[in-house]
């Protein structure tokens, strides 16, 4: 790992870090509770950046749309490279190469195409609905990224000991859900039920994931 | 000979050749083919393995093309377009691109999403096989799959199949790649081998011709055989395909599994082949090399052995001529002197030391063939060849004369009395002394250049007379009997030589050598018979002449016709003048000739033994003329002359006797008068017959007493009673007192020994009285009486008795006295 690469999640963070607050205001309200979940690949190894999230068994959540996101492009690597963003948060893929990247998705949950550029694009890409989308470069068949768009307040990504916490979870049953994109086959991640009560509850989830995408690309 | 004897050389060095070049040939084929069949099966694995490494490189190749046109961006966009058509529009386009033809989309769990045909269905577990295969790979990594071949509607196909990445795996694509000639060839380029893919779509069918690098009918021919498993499973095949064999390596291009899984059965064979005949056919270049080697040393060889064969020919050919030429009689010509010391040397030699020996030897046999090697005269060959060509030369003269008489040839013919008594009272070697002196007498007297004395054999010699007549000869024959009266002295012996001479001429007694020859030897002995020195050829001696045949017939023709005549002369007692007696001759009327003379056929029957007959005749008419003179009262005897012939006759005794039964007459009526001469031819035969005669009471007389060589002890010894002095001696007594002393010594010796006395050729008075005074018995002759026929003698013996009564009367009376 390199120190530009550990700097980027941290300032990703940032605004969830705002927004971790707000809920933990919230939660605290409504009798919030925490969810910690440890996830694992199919040989009970720690996984990382692995997305988890919660999603009512009932009803829907509203959920504002992030102020943005930067997915940037450093020596031919997307950073970062698993991302979470709320429906409608614009993303920027700003190329901090000296060679031009045409960053594309044509996945379903947003489809778009960046032409040869340089910079920052002028416009940046809204994801307006939920899924999974995964990005590529047409000239660098080597760079992926993935971004993760989620209709829920609810959600995290594990660390490096495979773990996170999701605070303030307004008490309720829940589908846990977890997704990496090391995951085989096309899957939107392992849902499991969850039960949120005032109290923190912990949760272990095995995903089977062989070939981590991920690993082998850091 | 000598071309055959080349061309058998020829042959044989050439067939030697060729045998050695057969020999190497099919050294070189059977190490070849030993070769190629040693190295078929390696060749084949290395062509099946040549075969796999072109799939998999073209299976790389595929891959490789098919990864790159999945990671398009147009290809992506297009196939995440969700439309159907636009998929499969974009799988067909950019299918095309590499030339697949069969081309199909997967999702990431291997559904079917979109399809260029409609049979791709059937490969699913192909596909899942595939997309393993193709997971498992490396990206830019190169593996030794080929990936996976397989029948779709019977066609053999080629399939890769390669991830869509945008930029995980969002689908797969599989790609189906026919299997084309380009393979064929490829392989053909590479391992120079033939390949033929077998198809078929269940194991029941039977197998189709897909592709092949080798001719139709061939290829059938392959697919034909029995390809189950276990054949292919062996490896290695050999295959009969038309009279052709073929080396074959099969291997499975689908793997059964997957046939089988497709519930299709069948399966793609591929035939890695090799033609063993061609394989072990020798190589056109080596075959080129091998022909031109063969030519080459043909040519060498048969330059070299017509040049050997030149060599030994040649020579061989210079002495078959030479033989030819001793052959041909040529022995003066030398050898053309070889100086090689080969065989062929050494045998020139030999011929040359032969020519010379047979040259050498041929002189030898000459000198024995042509002289005698007594005398060193000519032998009867070379005489006869010399009178040959003396014949020949004279006719040539003759002919150009244009006169038949110019040049006549004389042979004469000699041979010397008594030789054989000689021979055998003073031995052989006396004997050959003698007949060379005779030889060099002979060759002193003749004679002129040309001539030629021969000796001819035994004590007989003979004389050519070139351009001789009668004349001449008779001329040279007198020298000669003159010049052998001389007297040889020899080892203090001296011997008293005598011949008797014959001679014939041409062209009047013969027309060639041999004839010439023979009748002056018939001519001879008529001399030597007759004592008459020489004698010339006269038909009428020549018993075998055609005028002795007809002169013998008429003799016949003379007795059986009556054509004799008796004739007696008579004898008459010279003391009383009466006759006594009377010679009994015969005469001979011949109806055209008239009277012919004794001497022209007497000799001539006493050659022939004709006269036998003429004795007999003469004997019986005697004998019945005696009767008739009996009967008028004239007793006389009556003389019958013999010859040689009658003497030697042993019968001859019996047949008077028998005659003289038949005419009542008795034997001492006959005097049988002979010769001297006929007695001497065989003295003791001739005796015993006279002995024989005598005691039958016949009175015996010496004819011609005088001429011959009787020995007067031999005379005495025969029973004789009369001795008749030859006329010779009594004709000359007159004038020759020397003569007259013979006469009268005769007379006394006669009457000594108690014979009676008769002298012939008393042709007068004078000798009459002479006789009478010597005491001569009787006397016969012209002066009392010629011959006369016997009719007549009757007659004339009156008349006589009436002219000289008064001496008969005087006689008488002084007889009584």
């Amino acid at each position: 790992m390199n120190p530009a690469d550990s700097t980027e999640p941290a300032r990703s963070h940032a605004g969830l870090l705002w927004l971790g607050a707000a809920l933990v205001l919230w939660s605290a309200v409504a009798h919030a509770g925490g969810v910690n979940v440890r996830v694992t690949d199919a040989t009970g190894q720690p996984l990382p950046q692995a997305v988890v999230s919660l999603e009512p068994v009932t009803g829907r959540l509203t959920v504002k749309p992030d102020p943005w996101l930067e997915v940037s492009q450093v020596r031919r690597q997307f950073g970062p490279q698993v991302s979470i963003v709320t429906v409608g948060t614009s993303v920027v893929f700003a190329n901090f190469d000296t060679v031009r990247h045409h960053v594309y998705s044509f996945s379903p949950t947003k489809t778009f195409e960046l032409k040869l550029y340089a910079g920052v694009p002028n416009v940046p890409v809204v994801f307006d609905k939920p899924g999974i989308a995964v990005i590529g470069c047409n000239i660098h068949d080597q760079m992926a990224a993935w971004i993760a768009v989620l209709d829920t307040p609810y959600h995290g990504q594990t660390g490096a000991d495979g773990k996170v916490r999701i605070n303030a979870v307004v008490a309720g049953s829940y589908r846990l859900k977890v997704w990496h994109p090391g995951l085989t086959g096309a899957t939107d991640g392992v849902v499991s039920a969850v039960v949120v009560g005032p109290n923190d509850t912990d949760q272990g989830v095995q995903l089977k994931v062989g070939d981590n995408p991920l690993a082998m690309r850091l | 000979m000598q071309r055959s004897l080349k061309a058998r050389i020829v042959a044989l060095f050439l067939g030697l050749l060729l045998v050695v070049q057969v020999v190497g040939f099919n050294a070189i084929r059977a190490s070849l083919s030993s070769h190629a069949h040693r190295e078929l099966p390696g060749r084949l694995d290395v062509g099946d393995r040549v075969l796999q490494s072109l799939l998999a490189q073209r299976a790389q190749r595929l891959t490789d093309g098919a990864r790159l046109l999945a990671a398009d961006y147009g290809f992506r966009e297009a196939v995440n377009s969700n439309d159907t058509e636009t998929i499969v529009s974009v799988l067909e386009n950019h299918g095309r691109r590499i030339g697949a033809t069969q081309v199909a989309l997967y999702g990431t769990d291997l559904d079917l999403r979109a399809t260029t045909g409609d049979h791709l269905a059937a490969l699913g577990p192909l596909a899942e096989r595939l997309s393993r295969l193709a997971a498992g790979q490396r990206p830019g990594g190169s593996d030794a799959s080929q990936g996976e071949i397989a029948l779709l509607s019977g066609k053999p196909y080629q399939f890769v199949m390669v991830p869509i990445k945008a930029p995980v795996v969002v689908g797969w694509v599989l790609m189906g790649f026919s299997i084309d000639a380009r393979l064929v060839a490829d392989m053909q380029a590479l391992a120079a081998l033939q390949v033929t893919l077998l198809t078929r779509t269940s194991d029941g069918d039977p197998w189709r011709v897909e592709l092949s690098s080798i001719t139709g009918e061939r290829a059938d021919g392959l697919a034909s055989h029995q390809w189950n498993r276990d054949v292919v499973e062996a490896g290695m095949a050999s295959v009969d395909v038309h009279g052709e064999e073929l080396g074959v390596h099969p291997s499975w291009l689908t793997t059964p599994a997957v046939a089988d899984a497709a519930r299709q059965g069948g399966g793609v064979l591929a035939l890695t082949s090799l033609s063993v005949d061609e394989a072990t056919r020798i190589p056109h270049d080596l075959q080129v090399a091998l022909l031109v080697v063969t030519l080459l040393s043909c040519a060498l060889f048969g330059v070299g052995s017509i040049f050997t064969a030149q060599r030994v020919i040649k020579p061989l050919h210079r002495l078959a001529a030479a033989a030819d030429r001793l052959g041909a009689g040529d022995y003066t010509t030398p050898m053309d002197s070889e100086n090689s010391r080969d065989e062929i040397g050494q045998l020139a030699q030999s011929f040359e030391r032969m020519r010379v020996s047979v040259s050498a030897q041929k002189e030898e046999i000459l000198k024995l063939a042509y002289w005698d090697a007594l005398t060193g005269l000519p032998n009867r060959a070379q005489f006869r060849d010399a009178v040959g060509l003396a014949l020949a030369v004279a006719r040539k003269n003759c002919g150009l004369d244009g006169s038949s008489a110019s040049a006549p040839v004389a042979v004469l013919m000699l041979d010397l009395a008594r030789f054989k008594h000689v021979n055998d009272v003073l031995g052989y070697r006396f004997g050959d002394m003698l007949l060379q002196r005779v030889a060099e007498r002979l060759s002193q007297q003749s004679v002129r250049d040309g001539d030629m004395v021969a000796r001819l054999g035994g004590d007989k010699f003979a004389i050519l007379l070139r351009s001789g007549d009668g004349e001449l000869a008779l001329a040279v024959a007198n020298r000669i009997t003159n010049a052998l009266d001389a007297p040889l002295t020899l080892d203090e012996h001296t011997v008293d030589m005598s011949a008797g001479v014959g001679i014939a001429c041409w062209p009047q007694h013969a027309s060639d050598a041999d004839s010439l020859l023979s009748r002056a030897e018939i001519a001879m002995y008529a001399a030597k018979q007759r004592s008459a020195g020489a004698l010339v050829y006269d038909p009428t001696i020549d018993a075998s002449s055609a005028q002795t045949l007809s002169l013998l017939t008429e003799m016949r023709q003379a007795v059986s016709e009556h054509q004799l005549r008796l004739y007696l002369q008579p004898k008459l007692s010279l003391n009383t003048g009466l006759v006594v007696g009377a010679e009994a001759l015969v005469r001979w009327q011949h109806p055209q000739r008239g009277l012919v003379p004794p001497m022209q056929f007497i000799p001539f029957a006493e050659q022939t033994g004709f006269i036998r007959v003429l004795t007999m005749w003469i004997f019986e008419e005697a004998a019945r003329h005696w009767r008739m003179l009996h009967a008028e009262g004239l007793l006389i005897t009556l003389s019958v002359n013999l010859s040689t012939r009658d003497l030697l006759d042993q019968d001859l005794p019996q047949k008077f006797d028998a005659l003289l039964v038949k005419h009542q007459v008795p034997a001492e009526a006959f005097c049988l008068e002979i010769t001297e001469s006929a007695i001497m031819d065989d003295p003791q035969r001739a005796q015993a017959t006279l002995d024989r005669l005598s005691a039958l009471g016949f009175k015996l007389s010496i004819d011609d007493f005088g001429t011959g060589y009787s020995s007067l002890a031999y005379l005495k010894r025969l029973p004789v009673d009369e001795l008749k002095i030859d006329q010779s001696f009594v004709k000359s007594m007159e004038a020759d007192p020397d003569d007259a002393k013979i006469v009268r010594s005769t007379i006394d010796l006669a009457h000594n020994l108690g014979l009676t006395v008769v002298a012939e050729g008393v042709e007068n008075e004078h000798v009459w009285n002479m006789l009478r005074d010597l005491n001569c018995d009787q006397a016969q002759g012209y002066h009392m009486g010629k011959p006369m026929p016997a009719d007549t003698f009757s007659n004339w013996s009156v008349g006589w008795l009436a002219k000289h009564r008064p001496a008969v009367d005087v006689a008488a009376a002084l007889m009584l006295h």
